[in-house]
């Protein structure tokens, strides 16, 4: 019975050392690339840039507003749908977005942290659509922000950054492959950038500042300046 | 009794870090592909969406009256992004037995040099693929069911004889199977898109069938 007891207390010790490991692992905390001079950098405003958001039953994310569809089959539970307006550095509406997002397979505990596969389909209106390709690493926001406020009422400390970027480019960037129109056969790598401006459990509230930074490879691809005398 | 102690130790911490690095944490519940292997070489797929179930939202302006309507789950865009057409829209995605499988969103917008569409099609247990293709020509949709008897405001149901419209929404030679992660990573090919619509609601509200039929082989 002695031994029984010692094997138990044994295992549980060892198993919540472990998961002190786990939750202080630098591995899993590294953040993205900082975003370097872009060739375009665009942002959105959370959620007031949502055009609409559809949720997997079992993705545990804060509610950013209204939802559309629910995505409750066994097969897409884990997943979501995101529309948004992208704005320029002039504040002004320049792309609109269609995010898909999954957990990923290269979600790995002890080397990785929490990674989401999100794909981006982005338009830029007059010019044509990309595709962004993207692995996000959420430990970091998680568990110093998400888990605390939003699951166990903890006073939150904000606003916070984050740059989630994981891949699955070179130098953790992501990847951007030209769709249509002046991008067709363009190829490039992005970074995201986020701040978390208010997180508020009680209220039902999260609002926050999303960025995109693209790099283009070819350099011609950059924002069409309007010509002198135009308009 | 102290050896057993540090072995049941070392087992609780090992066997947790062997949990966090070795389970599939983030695994999606996977369906049987309804692949076949053609002729030619290469695999076959067919991905299905079912109107007006599968719709879950549509926005955009001068593309497509039909499916843009309020009754495609419509979502407002800045005026500033709508100078041009542009139709943006999301689906659910089935397998060709009907099972859902995944989600997709299209982009379909205009510039100088013409129009292009863009799907990106993720199935979370296999990975994404990014189709493209020379857009069709503007409200291609309204005008082939115009031609066969509908009218905005109306509702329009095809006939015994003709059941169905069919609108072939990418050009003859189809388009690009572009890029794909995963499972379809590194993978060529082309698609054909298909509208089969049966009906048309008062409201505007399309049923029918939009088919993806891809061709994909192993590229270089």
């Amino acid at each position: 019975m002695k031994y029984l007891f010692a094997m138990i207390v044994g295992l549980l010790l060892g198993a919540a050392a472990a998961g002190g490991v786990l939750y202080y692992n630098p591995l899993t905390e590294s953040s993205g690339p900082e975003p370097a001079a872009a060739d375009r950098a665009l942002h959105y405003d959370l959620p007031a840039q949502v055009l609409g958001v559809s949720l997997g039953e079992r993705a545990l994310l804060p509610t950013l507003g209204s939802r559309d569809t629910a995505l409750w089959e066994d097969t897409i539970d884990r997943t979501a749908l995101l529309g948004l307006v992208l704005q320029d550095d002039a504040n002004r509406p320049a792309a609109v977005a269609s995010r898909l997002l999954a957990g990923s397979a290269r979600t790995d505990l002890l080397l990785r942290g929490v990674v989401l596969s999100d794909y981006w389909l982005l338009t830029i209106p007059d010019e044509g659509t990309l595709f962004v390709r993207v692995d996000t690493n959420v430990w970091p926001f998680l568990k110093q922000t998400l888990l605390p406020v939003w699951f166990f009422d903890r006073p939150w400390q904000g606003p916070v950054e984050y740059r989630p970027t994981a891949g699955p480019g070179a130098q953790n960037t992501a990847i951007v492959i030209g769709a249509t129109g002046r991008f067709s056969g363009v190829e490039g790598s992005a970074v995201e950038r986020y701040r978390v401006t208010t997180l508020n459990r009680a209220a039902n509230k999260a609002e926050g500042v999303g960025e995109l930074h693209l790099h283009f490879f070819e350099p011609q691809v950059t924002a069409e300046q309007p010509t002198p005398g135009d308009g | 009794m102290r050896t057993a102690f540090f072995i049941a130790v070392l087992l609780g911490f090992s066997g947790v870090l062997a949990a966090a690095h070795f389970v599939p944490w983030m695994g999606h519940t996977r369906l049987p592909s309804q692949t076949e292997v053609i002729a030619s070489g290469g695999r076959a797929e067919q991905f299905l969406i079912r109107l007006p179930v599968d719709r879950i939202a549509a926005t955009g302006a001068g593309a497509s009256p039909l499916r843009a309507t309020p009754a495609a789950a419509g979502i407002a865009l800045p005026s500033e992004l709508t100078a041009q057409p542009l139709l943006v829209e999301h689906f659910k995605v089935r397998d060709s037995a009907g099972n859902v499988i995944g989600l997709a969103a299209r982009h379909w917008s205009s510039d100088a040099h013409g129009v292009g569409t863009a799907w990106s099609v993720l199935i979370p247990s296999r990975g994404a693929l990014l189709l493209t293709a020379p857009g069709e020509a503007k409200a291609a949709l309204d005008g082939a069911l115009q031609k066969a008897g509908y009218r905005p405001g109306s509702a329009w149901s095809g006939t015994s004889a003709a059941p169905a419209v069919a609108v072939e929404l990418t050009p003859r030679d189809g388009g690009e199977v572009a890029a794909g992660s995963d499972e379809f990573e590194k993978l060529d090919g082309n698609y054909k898109e298909v509208w089969k619509v049966t009906g048309v609601s008062e409201t505007g509200e399309l049923r029918g069938t939009i088919e993806l039929n891809t061709v994909t082989r192993r590229g270089s």
